[in-house]
């Protein structure tokens, strides 16, 4: 583990213990191949107990890295960002109701009469200010 | 040539055959390598299991912790851009938002609870003064609505920055002392640590557009309810109007808008029921409410009491009031998620805000007669929702 390198900032380099990570895991998946490829002769040769002994070796080794990539992680590595939204305007004029959607501009708010009306010649207020419902991914 | 290869064959064949003796051997050198290296590890694990278990723990906080550190310096940047936005100031705004953002508060002394609301109430209302004040330093040319929003958007910035420091402070303690019982307190809570810092950076956004934010959403049945009927002023930066619904007048306050207040609902109500004398059948709460896992964002739930959240002084204010002069209390909450409080809307709950408004009238059908007077309020921060 990398030390801080003040009292304030944090300065460990997650990218370079994923890599020992993964070489720990390369080193341990090997000797864990082996020692099943030795379990496996012991067994043709019907050398049971020794058989047996590789095999539980091997087997735990294996079982070591799918723990190491599929354990709960609290975190994730994705840095975390301000969310983007998409957020909508919705204006309606009172007269001749015509409705409009226009993306959110700054300056917007709910009942605020905004701007003429295209069909009529009364002001249209702004009756909804949400975010775009997100489509599900299929 | 095929005796050649005839010959190869035979010749590795018995080579083989006799390394795969030598391995089956128990004896054998790959076999020890194999079962020292098992042992080492499994004797290296018997003993220092915890501290590679702390260890993990701590590159994870530290993970996160550089994370929050981003947050945190991109909500400072957006104050500062914000500021020098709107407020326009002749000098640098960065040395006072550093200022604010290290801003605390310390909560009156409870040991004898007796007026422990009023003295929390003293100290909330000269924070919010202080707030004001610097604001309005470091933002004067900034209309008082877009003042709210900017002293909105400050305390996301300094919510942000508390949450990194105490973060900061277990992790350091937690390296310090290597103590696996410290580093497992944070541990365990940064999933909801950082649900609570998604949604304020998501404030961010809210607070430097205006936008209106899940919280929002009492405010906006209020101003429907309302639709268009004049307002007047009843409480700090609080409104309230007049509707006559199926023979009931119904008096709607809520925070003034469009500007980011939750005002003072409790000073509101009081005086509005002082100003009829207790003539009231009945008040109705409605507000955002934290769901439960499972809950759909929007769902509608009425209940009774007074639907307020905050440190408690305003809700104490709505209690008092009401119990005073035994008018019953009746709530309607708006369930939303913790990414949703301070998010700017999502159309669920702006779609729920409707059916709010078919609940609080058929509270006041249900409960109040022809020619009564009902009160309702918005509860809420009112940014983006006029009146």
């Amino acid at each position: 583990m990398k030390r801080m390198s003040g009292e304030t900032t944090p300065m460990a380099g997650g990218a370079t213990q994923n890599w020992i990570t993964l070489a720990a895991m390369i080193i341990v998946g090997a000797l864990a191949l082996v020692s099943l490829y030795m379990g496996f002769q012991a067994y043709g040769n019907e050398e049971i107990e020794i058989a047996f002994m590789y095999m539980i070796i091997g087997t735990s080794g294996f079982i070591a890295i799918g723990y190491a990539f599929f354990r709960p992680k609290p975190t994730s590595m994705d840095p975390l960002k301000t969310k983007k939204f998409d957020v909508i305007t919705t204006l309606e004029c009172p007269q001749c109701n015509l409705k409009r959607v226009r993306a959110f501009q700054k300056g917007d708010y709910i009942y605020k009469n905004d701007e003429p009306c295209t069909r009529c010649e009364g002001k249209m207020v702004i009756t909804s200010i949400h975010t775009r419902k997100e489509e599900k991914k299929k | 040539m095929c005796s050649i290869y005839t010959n190869i064959y035979i010749a590795c064949s018995v080579k083989n055959s006799s390394d795969s003796m030598s391995l089956l051997q128990p004896d054998n050198e790959i076999g020890m390598i194999l079962q020292t290296l098992f042992s080492f590890a499994f004797i290296v694990y018997l003993f220092y299991a915890q501290r590679i278990q702390a260890m993990t723990m701590l590159r994870q906080i530290e993970m996160t912790l550089r994370k929050i550190k981003g947050l945190r310096d991109e909500g400072k940047t957006t104050a500062i851009e914000t500021i020098n936005e709107i407020g326009k100031p002749e000098r640098d705004p960065t040395p006072m938002v550093e200022r604010f953002m290290e801003h605390f508060m310390i909560e009156p002394v409870s040991m004898d609870p007796a007026g422990v609301v009023g003295k929390l109430g003293n100290i909330l209302n000269v924070r919010e003064f202080t707030f004001e004040k610097e604001v309005e330093a470091m933002a004067p040319n900034a209309e008082p609505s877009e003042r709210n929003n900017i002293e909105n958007l400050l305390e996301a910035s300094l919510a942000l920055n508390i949450f990194y420091k105490v973060i900061r402070h277990y992790y350091l303690l937690g390296k310090k002392t290597l103590n696996i019982y410290i580093i497992m307190q944070i541990h365990m809570i940064l999933p909801l640590i950082l649900q609570q810092i998604e949604a304020y950076s998501s404030a961010l956004t809210a607070f430097s557009e205006g936008m209106p934010i899940g919280d929002g959403v009492g405010p906006i049945v209020a101003a429907k309810l309302l639709n268009g009927a004049e307002t007047r002023d009843v409480a700090k930066e609080m409104v309230a109007g007049e509707i006559e619904y199926e023979g009931r007048r119904v008096i709607i306050t809520k925070a003034k808008g469009p500007g980011g207040s939750v005002g003072k609902p409790g000073d509101a109500v009081t005086n509005l029921l002082n100003e009829n004398k207790g003539n009231v059948t009945m008040l109705i709460t409605v507000d955002a409410a934290g769901k439960l896992e499972g809950e759909q964002v929007g769902d509608i739930a009425e209940g009774v009491g007074a639907a307020i959240g905050g440190p408690g002084v305003e809700k104490y204010k709505i209690e008092q009031a009401a119990t005073m002069h035994n008018i019953p209390m009746y709530a309607v909450a708006i369930k939303q998620g913790i990414e949703h409080v301070v998010a700017p809307l999502v159309e669920p709950l702006f779609e729920a805000t409707d059916k709010a408004v078919s609940s609080v009238k058929g509270l006041i059908l249900d409960y109040s007669k022809e020619g009564d007077t009902v009160i309702v309020a918005g509860i809420g921060n009112t940014v983006g929702v006029a009146q």
